[in-house]
């Protein structure tokens, strides 16, 4: 409760709304003791006899006391109060700089989401007013200069800028005439022949040596900061140092000003001197600032006014006592995470039937009504896990787990999808990455056995490759310690001679990379998926795992060079900083985009019957790819495991071919990317150690509660089959633009290849 | 768009009984004026626009009879529809989340059904029928302008201090929202309305403009200007006191509603 706000009142209206308010506030208990000390005779009579002639006046307003009396506890309330707009009283100053910044936050708070139209609006506003300035209210009231020279000492405050005209200048100072003020109040002062003096010490001197008055003449116009005031004999001290002002002000220049620069207000009313018989309302409807679209934003908050929270003395529209519950934004929240429900729901029938891709699209309908939706995430997340597309999953299920960190099934997912994709990692030599997602996984869940027990073969595993290794044994017993130990004669100025190479032939994008995988965890994973650029047409997967072959065949021709390259990639292979390489070239990105693109591919090209049919093909198909590897292996077998590193030279002459051409590196990087997928896929098929075996078993009995689970290897091959259509129609185009560079023998290979190939794609469909 | 004078329609003065009450068709627009608002306010909507829904759904009883269209539904098109003429648009689909809160508290939203679809539809319906019936004439003139730059002007010349210790603008302000209860927007120009807020706001806080008695005119009636058409000397006459008392006494009238309206 506000008593003096209260006590003012009082005094103004007299008893009688004394003893209303005491009847209808009584049951106030605020109002009861203070009107109980208002009513105590040592202080009601003052407040009564103060203004008896007042009361006299205001007979006729009886009405008013009533609804004071009955609204008293809303109009006295402390929290009525406005905002005190210390700042906002600057903004009279009609300042470039300052309406500049005025607005810029009057656009940036109302004007981002509306027209642009308005754009202009503003920028005609940033050179005129941006309300209506007006001409101070007293001219118009044509109160005598008596009583407007009395309220002016009466208001006028230390601090205030006044703007004067230099007078007289003596030795101890200037003295000014005020013509206007430049903050604070603004009045109409030009008449009042108010007088101010700047003293001698508060006039900074303009060189280092002289009068500092010399610089001033009479008639400058000055604007200066009071100092001292003298209220009772009317007596002012300015300062020409704007230590005199206030800090908000302090920006702002003292001394000589031009008459531009002179306050709007001043100016206004200075044509309406000229001109008396202008109106109010006519000068207000005439300035620009009126029209001002944000002229009521602006002006709110000039006068401290809150619209976020509007004032009513409506009991009913006290908006504090409405629910955050009942506003528009959480009940579309709510609403929107509800249908998002319903989606994720119907998609999850859809993935019990096995219609994935229908459930896909429900389930990022959901995600696109609810953004954040927790259930779609997880659903979705497990269906890409499903599909094998291992990071994507991860990723959901992390934002699902951030946004609801006690989700039971989003942890469990994504404790299996961790392991699972270590276990991928495993398999591609990755073990460092490997072992941190398992690692990650533990921490999820501390009592998941399986990245346990995953965790801790690898340990041992990498432990007895360390042995190996550091014996150097030539012996090849299986593929992945083949191509860590199959020769480790090269030295490490070869490493960097290779790393350095490397770094000149794929410009920035490899050197982020690079550096990104000397931390070598998980997080470089991740990122690698956005670093790839998307080849423009994906389809070409199995195309250049052919083109793949052909630069194989191309590479033996340069045997010389070949075993240098071959030493360099064994040697890499070796340190576990390196054995990241061919991983950085695509072999960790393949999966998730290559579902996902074939995905996309499917629902566009409107087979929606695909799913069921690839799985009715899909034991036979996997046959004939199997045999297809082996046969297109069969070619570079001779070589051993051998193949993988010609891969890397591959892909580095390619790269060489394309560096200095322009046109042809838009589309090499594909191409080389996938060079990498096929040398993976190679390594996989031929990778049959017990280990994996055993790893893969567990992993699909995890996910049998997800469905139908396949092996992630068939699902690839799965894609392949049904994308070939598509690689095959853009064969053309990618093969053009290697065409250029090759041997017309190797290109029929090349195309003997595909035929075979395309035959084999096609059987299971047919 | 304003007002031409007071009389034509509305509610308010001329539709209180003999006893003081009010028709209780006032009591009815009361009751959806006020859904309007905080509907407004759970929409996020500022100030000039609720204003103006409350305007629409004014002027559209002006000429319709309250029994033939469901108010609430009007109510429910106005906010839409104010949304478009205020620039800033509302979408249909939060108008019914809110107001079927409002109808039934507590409750979830709806689903997004076929009889989501339905309110919707009449919703747009109806926005329809309200601009037909309206003539497509759906911008107003508010008293929000007229009367921030009032305030402005005022406190300029009023002391600062005082200034700062009396909430004069937020009162005004939100004595200006309130009359938007009744029809008080339709009877009297903007500009009138804007100064009654401030001399009600004035007077309830015992503040008094300085040498207002010393003054040749009092400040209202500088402010207000002559009407169109009339000559200068005689544009005192055009506000007077008496204006002022009958908007006071009819915003202080829709206050009693307040108390008497659950």
């Amino acid at each position: 409760m506000d008593r003096d706000l209260l006590r003012q009142s009082l005094n103004f209206h007299g008893p009688s709304l004394l003893s209303l308010l005491r009847s209808e506030q009584q049951d106030n208990p605020h109002f009861r003791s203070l009107l109980g000390s208002v009513a105590d005779p040592a202080r009601g009579p003052p407040g009564q006899q103060q203004f008896p002639g007042r009361k006299e006046r205001r007979v006729d307003n009886i009405e008013i006391q009533k609804f004071i009396s009955k609204k008293a506890d809303l109009l006295f309330a402390l929290s009525w109060k406005s905002d005190a707009p210390t700042t906002a009283e600057v903004s009279e100053d009609n300042d470039g700089v300052f309406s500049l910044k005025i607005v810029a936050f009057w656009f940036n708070s109302t004007l981002m989401k509306q027209n642009t139209e308005l754009l202009l609006v503003i920028l005609l506003l940033i050179f005129s007013d941006y309300y209506a300035v007006m001409p101070p209210l007293e001219q118009f009231m044509e109160i005598p200069t008596m009583d407007r020279r009395e309220l002016f000492f009466r208001d006028i405050e230390r601090g205030d800028i006044v703007i004067g005209r230099i007078s007289s200048i003596r030795e101890f100072g200037f003295f000014m005439v005020l013509i206007c003020l430049g903050s604070g109040i603004m009045r109409d002062i030009s008449h009042l022949e108010i007088t101010a003096l700047c003293p001698l010490r508060d006039v900074p001197s303009i060189s280092n040596h002289g009068d500092p008055l010399s610089y001033y003449q009479t008639g400058d116009i000055i604007r200066a900061g009071i100092k001292d005031i003298d209220r009772y004999h009317e007596k002012l001290a300015v300062s020409l140092y704007s230590s005199s002002l206030p800090p908000h002000l302090s920006g702002i220049k003292l001394g000589v000003i031009s008459s531009e620069e002179l306050p709007l207000y001043y100016r206004k009313s200075v044509e309406l001197n000229s001109n008396s018989l202008e109106s109010y309302e006519n000068i207000m409807q005439s300035s620009l600032g009126f029209v001002n679209p944000g002229v009521v934003e602006f002006l709110l908050g000039k006068l401290g006014i809150d619209e976020s929270n509007p004032p009513s003395l409506m009991r009913g529209l006290q908006s504090k006592n409405f629910s955050e519950d009942d506003f528009a934004s959480a009940l579309r929240k709510k609403q929107s995470a509800s249908w998002a429900l319903k989606c994720v729901k119907i998609g999850v029938d859809y993935f019990k039937v096995g219609r994935h891709v229908d459930a896909m699209n429900e389930y990022n309908k959901a995600l696109e009504i609810d953004k954040q939706n927790v259930e779609a995430l997880v659903a979705r997340g497990a269906l890409y896990a499903t599909k094998g597309s291992l990071n994507k999953a991860i990723e959901d299920f992390e934002l699902a787990l951030e946004n609801c960190p006690t989700h039971r099934n989003a942890r469990k997912y994504l404790c299996q999808t961790l392991v699972e994709r270590g276990g991928q990692l495993e398999e591609e030599e990755k073990f460092l990455n490997a072992e941190s997602y398992y690692k990650k996984a533990l921490a999820l869940d501390e009592t998941f056995k399986d990245a346990e027990d995953a965790l801790q073969k690898l340990h041992v595993y990498m432990q007895k490759k360390r042995r190996k290794s550091t014996s150097s044994s030539s012996s090849v017993s299986s593929a992945d310690e083949s191509l860590s130990s199959s020769s480790s004669s090269s030295s490490s100025g070869h490493r960097r001679h290779k790393k350095h190479k490397r770094n000149r032939s794929e410009s920035s994008r490899s050197s982020k990379r690079h550096s990104a995988k000397a931390s070598s965890n998980q997080i470089d994973q991740n990122k690698k998926d956005e670093c790839f650029p998307v080849p423009a047409n994906t389809s070409a997967s199995f195309l250049n795992q052919k083109q793949e072959v052909e630069k194989l065949l191309e590479k033996q021709d340069r045997l010389p060079y070949q075993k240098k390259q071959v030493k360099e990639k064994d040697k890499c292979s070796f340190s576990s900083s390196s054995v990241e390489i061919p991983d950085d070239f695509g072999g960790r990105s393949e999966d998730p985009r290559d579902f996902y693109d074939s995905y996309k591919t499917q629902a566009g090209s409107s087979r929606t019957e695909k799913p069921y049919k690839s799985e009715r093909h899909f034991s036979s198909r996997r046959d004939s790819s199997d045999s297809f590897y082996r046969n297109s292996e069969d070619k570079v077998k001779m070589y051993g495991y051998r193949r993988f590193e010609k891969d890397t030279e591959g892909r580095k002459e390619h790269y060489r071919k394309w560096e200095p051409g322009s046109t042809r590196h838009a589309t090499s990087p594909a191409s080389s990317d996938y060079s990498w997928k096929s040398g993976e896929k190679y390594k996989k098929s031929t990778y049959s150690g017990s280990r994996d075996l055993s790893r893969h078993e567990q992993r699909y009995q995890l996910n049998k509660n997800q469905g139908e689970y396949e092996r992630e290897g068939n699902y690839e091959e799965d894609i392949k089959t049904e994308i070939q259509g598509e690689g095959l129609n853009s064969k053309d185009h990618s093969e053009g633009g290697v065409k250029k560079n090759l041997p017309q023998n190797l290109l029929n290979i090349f195309n003997q290849i595909a035929a075979f190939e395309k035959e084999k794609g096609n059987k299971p469909k047919n | 768009m304003e007002a031409s004078g007071p009389g034509t329609c509305g509610g308010g003065a001329e539709t209180r009984g003999s006893e003081g009450r009010l028709a209780p068709e006032s009591r009815v627009h009361f009751r959806v004026t006020r859904f309007i608002m905080e509907a407004g306010i759970k929409l996020g909507m500022r100030s000039i626009p609720i204003a103006t829904a409350c305007t629409i759904y004014h002027k559209f009883f002006c000429e319709i009879n309250l029994d033939a269209y469901d108010p609430y539904l009007v109510a429910m098109s106005s906010l839409y529809l104010a949304g478009k003429v205020e620039e800033q648009h509302l979408r249909t689909r939060d108008i019914i989340n809110v107001s079927n809160r409002y109808f039934h508290p507590g409750s979830d939203p709806l689903e997004l059904d076929s009889r989501f679809w339905e309110i919707r539809d009449s919703i747009v319906q109806c926005e329809l029928l309200v601009l037909r019936v309206l003539r497509f004439q759906v911008s107003f003139q508010h008293p929000h302008k007229y009367l921030l730059h009032y305030l402005v002007s005022l406190k300029n010349w009023l002391n600062r201090y005082s200034w700062q210790r009396t909430p004069v603008s937020v009162t005004a302000w939100a004595l200006l929202q309130d009359s938007y209860h009744g029809g008080l927007c339709l009877r009297f120009r903007a500009q009138h309305i804007a100064v009654a807020v401030i001399h009600l706001a004035l007077q309830a806080y015992g503040v008094e403009v300085p040498a207002e008695a010393e003054a040749e005119k009092p400040w209202w009636q500088l402010i207000v200007p002559p009407r169109p058409g009339m000559r200068f000397h005689v544009f005192s006459e055009d506000l007077t006191k008496p204006t002022i008392d009958n908007i006071v006494s009819d915003l202080i009238q829709i206050y009693t509603m307040d108390t008497e309206i659950p």
